[in-house]
């Protein structure tokens, strides 16, 4: 409890966590006049809109757009979350502060433990705030297209509950990279390179690859970390159709993955 | 082996690099109430003992107590062992307050307990400045701010004096000579042996990661008692150099015209000079100081392995 008492105190105690929320805030703004504007396109054209089954990238039930719009921030969000949690690792050998960290604490893995759980509550924070803000402002359009808040909807509550575990589980993954990559610069590049390619990135590989390995090989996409993510929140479709948990099972083995090994290096490294 | 309240045991610490042996079947103790000098050139694995002892570097063999108790076995090792490693090992964005009261919640206390130990090593009016304003001198305080934030009976500090100006020596000295006299154990690392000669009661010399001498800083200079040599200065050199010869005194002619003899106590050279109507305009024994003890013991010993 100390411990994370005093991880959290370390984070309030620098500017690096206001940094990350102003970035993270103007991100947000932006996503939320994107998501305005395909709130405008999806609400005007009505609920007569088809839906493709084939490509089902936008599955336009008015509560979806709702939805969309209360977890809004999210694509950015998570990756700002991410990197704030390698960060709260890889400062301490950055600013040389492991030293003093692990002269108060040798054993080494309650320091790692302590700050995944603050990293969660931070990534959780920043979800509470966003979410705050898409419901008081998200209502706000949807009234504006004369559309209902949709806070009766169920599908709605899920997506938003999805989005906090999705929160919680990016800041467990960044920790995790941030023990393995002890490099400040190596940490936030590497993640940031692999969060971004996989989201934009992984869907045109496999669509060029197609199924020239077999029929299996289009069915890995969901391995892809950020893919894994989009299944969880917005139940993307998928070749093969694997169910939403899988998404949320395959993040949990990542973050448990980097973080165990993480602090099983750490445990064992000489600290000079 | 009985177990005594403060004493720091370290035995057999050996640590391998490689082909590098930089610590080796090293063994000393530190007593508590005093200060104790840890010297040797660069490169004799000071610091990598030092960080062996703090569980921070894992030895190859060997190990280290602290009241019969391993570091990393303490409960609330800051309350019990404080160090300062590094002057610069706090966050360059946080203030000196604030760096105190992160260890301080980690480890329980009152962030009161921080400011006290701010105040302790005269940083209270530095207290809200972030930690990259501060000059080297200031860094060092925060650094034993932060060792004695536990209030802990051992203190270990690795080469302090680096980047102090005469004032921050003088107050180092001081304070670590106080908190000895309380009755902590003072164990301080350094090369600045005229330092170490004003400051320890004991030493631990090691030099190639090996133990040279151990001990009280007057036997370990006693122990070369052979090199005690007595200056003098005359108006007759001819007729006491003869004079000596007699003795088998060894006798040296120095470029600013006085003679050093070697061989010979302070009185019987007096005598001497007596006996044979010679006079005299200096008379002094000169014992060897700690630097020469230090670079005859560790002579041949390369500092670069």
């Amino acid at each position: 409890m100390r411990l994370i008492r005093a991880e959290l105190l370390k984070l309030r105690t620098t500017s690096t966590w206001w940094i990350f929320a102003l970035v993270f805030l103007a991100l947000w703004a932006l996503t939320l006049a994107v998501n305005w504007f395909a709130t405008s396109v999806g609400l005007d054209a009505g609920s007569s809109i088809e839906v493709d089954p084939a490509t089902g990238d936008f599955v336009l039930h008015e509560s979806d757009i709702a939805a969309n719009l209360y977890t809004n921030g999210q694509f950015f969000g998570l990756l700002v979350v991410m990197l704030l949690a390698a960060i709260v690792v890889t400062s301490e050998y950055f600013q040389q502060t492991a030293t003093t960290a692990f002269l108060q604490t040798p054993r080494r893995e309650l320091v790692v433990g302590a700050k995944l759980v603050a990293a969660v509550l931070v990534g959780l924070a920043f979800w509470l705030v966003s979410t705050l803000l898409n419901l008081v402002l998200g209502a706000l359009i949807l009234a504006a297209y004369d559309s209902g808040p949709f806070f009766g909807s169920g599908a709605v509550w899920e997506a938003i509950l999805l989005n906090a575990l999705a929160y919680a589980l990016w800041a467990v993954f960044g920790v995790g990279a941030g023990v393995l990559i002890r490099s400040q610069i190596g940490a936030t590049v590497t993640l940031s390179v692999v969060y971004v390619l996989g989201y934009l990135g992984s869907n045109t590989f496999f669509l060029l690859i197609g199924d020239s390995f077999g029929e299996w090989f289009p069915k890995l996409q969901v391995l892809i970390p950020p893919l894994a993510s989009q299944l969880l929140v917005s139940g993307a479709s998928l070749p093969g159709s694997p169910p939403r948990w899988l998404g949320a099972v395959i993040l949990v083995l990542y973050a448990v993955l980097a973080g165990a090994v993480g602090t099983v290096i750490t445990r064992k490294r000489d600290i000079t | 082996m009985t177990d005594v309240p403060g004493e720091i045991v370290v035995s057999h610490l050996t640590k391998q690099y490689g082909q590098l042996r930089a610590v080796d079947d090293l063994s000393f103790t530190v007593r508590p109430g005093r200060v104790t000098g840890f010297l040797g050139p660069n490169g004799a694995g000071k610091t990598t003992t030092l960080r062996m002892m703090l569980g921070l570097v894992r030895p190859t063999s060997g190990t280290a107590t602290f009241s019969g108790t391993p570091y990393v076995e303490l409960t609330e090792p800051i309350r019990h062992v404080g160090a300062v490693l590094e002057a610069s090992s706090a966050h360059k964005g946080r203030t000196g307050r604030n760096h105190l009261r992160v260890m301080a919640t980690a480890a329980g206390l009152p962030d009161s307990a921080a400011d006290l130990a701010l105040d302790r090593v005269g940083l209270t009016p530095a207290a809200n400045r972030k930690f990259k304003g501060y000059s080297l001198g200031m860094k060092q305080r925060l650094g034993i701010a932060a060792a004695m934030l536990g209030d802990p009976g051992v203190l270990i500090l690795d080469e302090p004096a680096n980047g102090l100006d005469p004032e921050g020596i003088r107050w180092m000295r001081d304070l670590l000579k106080a908190l000895a006299a309380q009755g902590r154990t003072v164990l301080v690392s350094s090369h600045l042996l005229a330092e170490m000669q004003l400051l320890a009661d004991d030493v631990v010399i090691i030099a190639a990661g090996q133990l040279i001498r151990q001990g009280p800083v007057g036997e370990v200079l006693a122990s070369l008692s052979g090199t005690l040599q007595v200056r003098v200065r005359t108006p007759q050199p001819a007729e006491l150099l003869a004079a000596l010869e007699k003795e088998q005194a060894e006798v040296a002619e120095l470029p600013d015209g006085a003679l050093t003899v070697t061989g010979l106590e302070v009185a019987h050279v007096g005598h001497v000079a007596f006996a044979a109507g010679v006079e005299l305009h200096e008379l002094t024994g000169e014992r060897a100081d700690l630097e020469q003890v230090f670079l005859q013991l560790t002579a041949g010993r390369a500092g670069i392995r």
